[in-house]
């Protein structure tokens, strides 16, 4: 199936050094904790609005998305900080393809003069949510009757059976072999154990502990799949001209684009199989901002799976199509390699499952100069974004 | 969630034909009655031209196997004394973008292969601890 059968870029405007991104803050991240989804928000948002030097009456701007329990919106943003301000609030924030899409709308939204300090957030309970089977990962598609009546009887569910099958594919179709999504895992894991709040820090892991790990899903292992967590993160973004009357160096929004898959949103019938929509939002943030994948220093994908992450790597052009597998063998994708420094904060793997609004945090401070495993001289960063049916590419910059 | 889930609720009135037609023997997928291609899953509009009407064809039951997962991992607990046992992906033969998702059986899973020739038969699916049974579209390795 021909690339533009099958998906077709959002057209956006030109936000290129719009804004920049001055506030970032992550809440605790942890395995249960009996915390509400808005109680880690507002903790990540603290500490966001610390970071920046800003007062909860600075922020004019909120976004998060309508998703997996209470989010931070309005009326809690104004329960939890008692203030009354009016606000710019968009529900086309928080985390997965929206982390990385935010800036675009909040861009729009500070250019215009609807909002001066916009912030994001998203979190999730799903770690304390798991043993009430409620909300959690698979909720939404073992709610899903179509899923329920033509995959759940054949045991097709839940997500790391259907990454698992577009894995088989994968391998089919280009030779990828189980060691290179092993050389994924080890290199997010070695980045965790560097990492002061990633849940699997203590718990290293080399390609043969990965080989020897017992298939759950085959081809898939326990270390293909995401954690399942409790936590949140939160970033403020505002115009180039006020980020430069805040501390730190500026972290500007270079380049923004957004890809969408035509062919529905069961996994089951996607047209193209084994290519997600950074196809179609890579090429137009990259055009954007000017550069190509040959200038980039770091780069954080929305992973939940190994292959998620495989795939992006060669829809974003990093490498030709098909080629990822070869592409991640070795040390490529370490932060100390020179090649690929990748999810340097361990990713959804083994830093928390909290849909990427946390790689967009390791993003900035890797470009800050302040990340746990730092890329040397970081200067351009970027956060793919994934959700199925469509993905976002961030292209951030250190001016 | 109905009672007897994982099973189907064969009631469903978007899937009832499917089942219906597995338990006279016979795989039904919906094409779309205003350019006649195959529409799966079955809801409009067609995603070729837009239709929005679609009727319900039998197919021959042949096809191809797209990929797979073999399972050793109860995420839904009714399936543990199933495991391990092999879900996957049938591409068919009237139109390989169609694909049915059903269990692989009668076959190794060391004998697997993408692309492999597959034909249905139809079979009873029960689950521990859930009352009743549905006959069920399932795959087995097909003479090329």
């Amino acid at each position: 199936m021909a690339a533009n059968e099958w998906g077709f870029a959002s057209e956006l405007e030109e936000v290129s050094g719009a804004i920049a991104i001055v506030g970032i803050g992550d809440a605790d991240y942890t395995k249960a904790s009996g915390r509400t989804t808005q109680a880690i928000a507002a903790q990540a948002a603290e500490r966001a609005l610390a970071d920046a030097r800003l007062t909860p009456s600075d922020i004019d701007g909120l976004m998060y998305i309508p998703f997996s329990g209470d989010q931070l919106d309005l009326a809690a943003y104004r329960a939890h900080f008692g203030t009354a301000q009016e606000m710019w609030v968009s529900d086309k924030g928080g985390g997965m393809v929206w982390a990385g899409s935010a800036p675009y709308e909040a861009a729009l939204a500070i250019r215009s003069g609807r909002a001066t300090y916009v912030l994001n957030t998203f979190a999730v309970a799903w770690a304390t949510q798991r043993p009430q089977m409620v909300g959690g990962p698979g909720q939404v598609h073992a709610d899903d009757l179509y899923k329920q009546n033509l995959e759940v009887p054949f045991g097709w569910f839940p997500q790391p059976v259907y990454f698992a099958t577009i894995a088989r594919r994968h391998m089919f179709q280009f030779g990828t072999t189980p060691a290179q999504l092993g050389a994924i895992a080890v290199a997010c894991r070695r980045h965790a154990t560097l990492h002061p709040s990633a849940i699997m820090r203590h718990k290293p892991l080399t390609l043969d502990d990965y080989l020897s790990s017992p298939l759950i899903a085959d081809p898939f292992r326990k270390e293909d799949c995401c954690l399942i967590s409790d936590g949140g993160a939160a970033y403020i973004m505002t115009s180039l001209e006020r980020a430069r009357d805040l501390p730190g160096p500026i972290i500007e929004v270079l380049g923004v684009g957004v890809g969408n898959s035509t062919t529905g949103a069961y996994w089951s019938q996607q047209g193209a199989f084994t290519s997600t929509p950074q196809v179609f939002a890579a090429p137009g943030a990259f055009a954007m901002a000017g550069i190509t994948p040959d200038d980039v220093d770091v780069l954080t994908c929305y992973d939940p799976f190994t292959i998620v992450s495989l795939m992006q790597i060669e829809d974003m052009g990093f490498c030709p199509k098909g080629e990822a597998g070869r592409f991640v063998e070795g040390d490529t994708l370490h932060f100390d390699s020179g090649k690929l420094p990748y999810n340097t904060h361990g990713g959804m793997l083994s830093h928390a499952y909290v849909l990427g609004i946390a790689h967009v945090i390791e993003t900035v401070r890797q470009l800050r100069h302040t990340a746990a495993a730092q890329v040397k001289d970081a200067r351009i960063g970027i956060y793919g974004g994934y959700t199925g049916p469509q993905a976002s590419t961030l292209i951030l910059a250190r001016r | 969630m109905h009672s007897d889930f994982p099973l189907p609720d064969v009631d469903w009135s978007p899937t009832r034909e499917f089942w219906a037609g597995a338990a006279r023997g016979q795989l039904l997928i919906t094409r779309c009655d205003l350019c006649g291609r195959y529409v799966w899953y079955p809801h409009p509009p067609c995603r070729h031209c837009g239709g929005t009407r679609l009727s319900w064809a039998r197919v021959s039951g042949r096809g191809t196997l797209f990929s797979w997962c073999v399972l050793h991992h109860a995420w839904i607990p009714q399936f543990a004394e199933r495991l391990p046992f092999v879900s996957g992906l049938v591409a068919l033969e009237e139109d390989p973008a169609v694909r049915v998702v059903s269990r692989i059986v009668d076959c190794p899973i060391e004998s697997l292969r993408c692309e492999m020739p597959l034909r249905v038969v139809f079979r009873s699916l029960r689950y521990p601890g859930v009352t009743g049974e549905v006959i069920a579209p399932l795959f087995v390795p097909a003479e090329k």
